[in-house]
């Protein structure tokens, strides 16, 4: 532990703004990653705990498109993309056959595909650590920002996964389809009474949080090294953010993420050895006080 | 009995009764002669990977089973139970290491220690909804990994505990000894098994089924659904911790991958493919896990691949365990025989 | 001797249960009418403990029972049946029943000795008898007809030997033969345990054929309570709740 660390960051100007950009930049990947986790969770009542693998997944895609190319935009435009397809496939082809099961199936399922993804990852890019390095683009000398240092690909991430977030609330809010995605969380049923396709809806949300969790670990492959496995843990902290936020609430999930981004920023400073269980931690907390999250619904 | 010799038509003139004592005795004498059988086991097959395959089975086994518990007992899908198999493991090799107090000391003060821990744990997790339970445990079960991970003066941190465990024999028991292991991994199964066993067939194992069945009901019939599920979490917990005690005996170790998800993610894996509506479903799937990762790993370094494929046939294919399968089989059969 | 005091209840603005005040005496049989929406199922849930009333007393032979939970108030003695079957799918009607006494006997966590303990059957024999189940015993609940499993739901209720008994729509979902068999069944088991019952029932013929006394909710409040003479001749009830269409039948 290392109090005297925290007090002093707060004192200092400089180390606020730093801490605080590292935790935005955090918090605005989980977010992402969460997002679809609880769209789906929303729509579709099912826990996609392969969500990981798509993050995983976009990293690469847009790792080996930078590779390829040079363009940094058709990387971001590949991990999103790619993604997308990937979770339209695994949706219409494996989870739309388990959900009349019951949670342990579709759990299983997803613990299936954790495996074989992270072997699939393993055999196409290799076990090692890889990088996809700074695109040359942003290999400038980093703005100071009251003292404190930002490198400007931080402020490009933040910008465009809180583009995202606007994007994708007032899609949900405004257009058709996203009303009707609403209205098949609020009632499967009823949808599927009103003519609409729900195996159209649900391979659509699939892919929806594919896009985003693809986009965050397309984002993050410049800052980042690619592993397999490296979406389990983003994985396990987007659960923790939709859990704290609320199941099912977009903007549970923005809220969450933002507050464990600024958590293991600043945690990092005070409990550099436990930083991840502060998070456990503040779940916890959460749950007892809230058992459906800050702004989740009260379940009946 | 069938279905049909009590059917409809039948008349109530003579009720056939579930014997409950005459049960009792009919278990604890299959576990006898499945102990002896394993204690003789040796001098049949002298093989050592024979031994070490039955010793992972206890080890293993054991955390399955209890893992049955919770979920095909209770219905409450617990994502993070192989914390406690770590926790075994890590407490009890910690104890031996670090205090020198004989065998059965560190046993029951490891116990004693993962009581406490799922009770606290178990206060928070049973109160969730299924879906929030199974997440929650799973995150406290990283905790638990990650905690052992960052207390490197403790735990040793990603190289795990080294050094070996020490064993001094206790009660003319002398548990560096193979063959000393391998009968008191059999006897702890054997035992652990019908204590379990006991409790599934107890009328606390039926208040855990109609919680299983339908909680809101158990709770207007005067059940506490509540303190019934934490009991069961901390016995379960219980019975975990053993198969990691057993394990860290075994290897003479510990290691962060006791703690890790994928022990949590394996036991589920394993109560699938044996299946849970069969008290031994779990052991036949320890086994088949266990010989399956083997041969596996024999074969190729993507065992994930291999593994997961496996899962998906049952999930997707079969829906449903091996025994769960083989029971209805024979039901089937049966009925098709009388009917 | 169940006594509603005040009882009230209110979700997001809405009343659905307003300042309820009702006796019900040892050994009475009452129907509770009214139409959908009425607030039936919500006063049931509030003396059940599955709601937790925002104001008022539920008192069980002068014990408050406000505030308890469900475990609590069924081992107090009140018992309860829903509108929808409410059963353990995978258990036997018997280990259903024998399971259930067991609870009662304060011996659900009992773990030393194996299901089922010598000391539950006669009750759960009782019980099965009662509800005409005994020869459907070794049935699992799930494989049971509607109606099977409507008196399974009941002997559940039953089988705690509770002081008052609480049926939600014990004929839900029923033909009009079979609603008749149920509700002759119910009467049966009012006179045969000498106990307190309070049903919901829909079927106005019904409800006017057998219950001594009814209780008319309406938004949540008390519309009228009396004997079906009174209620049929009651022009509030008539008004507000019988309407035009179903006067003719009901009143004739």
């Amino acid at each position: 532990m290392d109090l005297d660390a925290l007090a002093s960051c707060f004192a200092s100007p400089a180390c606020l703004v730093t801490q605080t950009t590292s935790g935005l930049i955090i918090g605005m990947l989980l977010f992402l990653v969460a997002v679809g986790l609880t769209l789906i969770f929303g729509v579709l009542k099912v826990v996609n705990f392969s969500h990981g693998a798509f993050y995983m997944f976009g990293a690469y895609f847009a790792m080996t498109a930078y590779q390829l190319t040079g363009s940094f935009a058709l990387a971001m435009l590949c991990g999103a993309v790619g993604t997308a397809i990937l979770g339209l496939i695994f949706e219409r082809a494996f989870m739309s056959r388990v959900y009349g099961a019951d949670v342990l199936m579709q759990l299983l399922v997803c613990y299936a595909f954790v495996l074989i993804f992270d072997d699939v990852v393993r055999m196409i890019w290799g076990p090692e650590f890889k990088s996809m390095g700074m695109p040359a683009a942003f290999q400038v000398p980093p703005l100071f920002i009251a003292g404190g240092v930002v490198p400007p690909y931080y402020l490009l991430l933040i910008g465009v996964a809180l583009a995202a977030a606007v994007v994708l609330g007032l899609g949900l809010a405004r257009t058709k389809i996203g009303k009707v995605i609403r209205a098949a969380a609020h009632n499967p049923g009823m949808v599927s009474a009103l003519g609409i396709n729900t195996g159209l809806i649900y391979g659509g949300v699939f892919a929806l949080g594919g896009l985003l969790a693809g986009l965050a670990g397309a984002l993050a492959a410049p800052v980042r090294s690619l592993t397999p496995g490296m979406g389990f843990s983003v994985l396990i902290e987007s659960f923790i953010v939709t859990v704290i936020g609320g199941m099912g609430s977009i903007l549970g999930a923005l809220i969450g993420a933002l507050l464990i981004g600024l958590i293991r920023s600043f945690g990092s400073l005070g409990f550099p050895l436990y930083t991840e269980g502060l998070m456990y931690l503040f779940m916890v907390i959460v749950l007892v006080a809230r058992p459906t999250g800050l702004f989740g619904k009260e379940a009946a | 009995m069938t279905e049909l010799q009590a059917g409809e038509g039948a008349q109530v003139l003579k009720v056939p009764r579930i014997d409950a004592r005459a049960q009792r005795y009919r278990d604890v004498l299959i576990a006898l002669v499945a102990f002896i059988v394993l204690a003789l086991l040796p001098m049949v097959f002298g093989s050592k990977q024979l031994l070490d395959f039955v010793v992972r089975c206890a080890a293993y086994g054991l955390f399955a089973t209890s893992l049955n518990l919770l979920v095909g007992y209770t219905g409450m899908i617990s994502f993070g139970h192989g914390m406690f198999f770590g926790l075994g493991a890590y407490g009890f090799g910690l104890m031996m290491q670090k205090t020198g107090v004989p065998i059965p000391v560190a046993f029951a003060a490891t116990l004693a220690i993962t009581f406490l821990v799922a009770a606290v744990i178990g206060a928070i997790c049973v109160r969730l909804k299924e879906i929030y339970f199974a997440f929650v445990t799973l995150a406290f079960q990283m905790l638990i990994h990650s905690t052992i991970l960052s207390w490197q003066s403790l735990t040793g941190g990603d190289q795990g505990l080294r050094g070996g465990i020490p064993r001094p024999p206790f009660l003319g028991i002398d548990l560096s000894r193979p063959m000393h292991l391998y009968i008191a991994s059999c006897a702890l199964l054997v035992i652990g098994l019908l204590l379990m066993r006991q409790i599934a067939q107890s009328p606390f194992g039926y208040t855990l089924r109609m919680i299983r069945d339908n909680p809101t009901r158990a709770s207007f019939i005067g059940i506490d659904v509540w303190r019934a599920k934490l009991v069961i979490f901390v016995l379960a917990a219980l019975f975990a911790s053993t198969g990691g005690m057993i394990m860290a005996l075994f290897v003479s170790g510990a290691y962060p991958e006791f703690a890790y998800w994928t022990i949590s993610g394996e036991g589920i894996f394993i109560n699938m493919l044996g299946g849970v509506t069969t008290f031994l479903g779990p052991m036949v799937g320890t086994a088949l896990l266990l010989l399956l990762n083997d041969t596996v790993t024999r074969l190729t370094e993507y065992h994930g691949i291999v593994l997961g494929i496996v899962i998906l046939f049952f999930a997707i294919g079969l829906r449903k365990g091996l025994m769960d399968f083989i029971v209805e089989w024979f039901v089937q059969r049966r009925e098709g025989a009388n009917g | 001797m169940l006594e509603i005091r005040s009882l009230s209840k209110s979700f997001g603005g809405v009343k659905a249960t307003d300042n309820v005040s009702l006796d019900f005496a040892d050994g009475s049989l009452t129907a509770v009418i009214g139409p959908n929406g009425a607030g039936k199922s919500t006063f049931f849930n509030l003396i059940t403990g599955a709601l937790r009333p925002d104001a008022g007393q539920i008192l069980l032979n002068g014990v408050d029972m406000a505030g308890k939970t469900p475990p609590e108030i069924v081992r107090h003695g009140i018992g309860r049946a829903f509108q929808v079957a409410s059963i353990f799918p995978s258990l036997t009607v018997e280990e259903t029943m024998l399971a259930a006494v067991c609870a009662d006997q304060r011996r659900a966590g009992v773990m030393h000795r194996r299901f089922p303990l010598a000391e539950t059957r006669d009750r759960a024999e009782h019980a099965m008898e009662l509800l005409g189940l005994a020869n459907k015993r070794n049935r699992t609940a799930a494989t049971l007809s509607h109606g099977d499993q409507k008196l399974l739901d009941i002997a559940l209720a039953l089988v705690l030997e509770p002081e008052v008994l609480l049926l939600d729509e014990p004929t839900a979902g029923m033909g009009t033969e079979e609603r008749w068999r149920m509700i002759d069944k119910v009467r049966e088991l009012w006179e045969k345990q000498k106990i307190t019952v309070v049903f919901i029932e829909h079927d106005m013929d019904i409800v006017f054929k057998i219950a001594p006394k009814i209780v008319v909710l309406c938004y949540g409040r008390i519309l009228a309570t009396g004997t079906p003479d009174a209620i049929r001749s009651n022009d509030a009830v008539i008004e507000a709740y019988l309407g035009s269409e179903d006067r003719a039948g009901a009143v004739a």
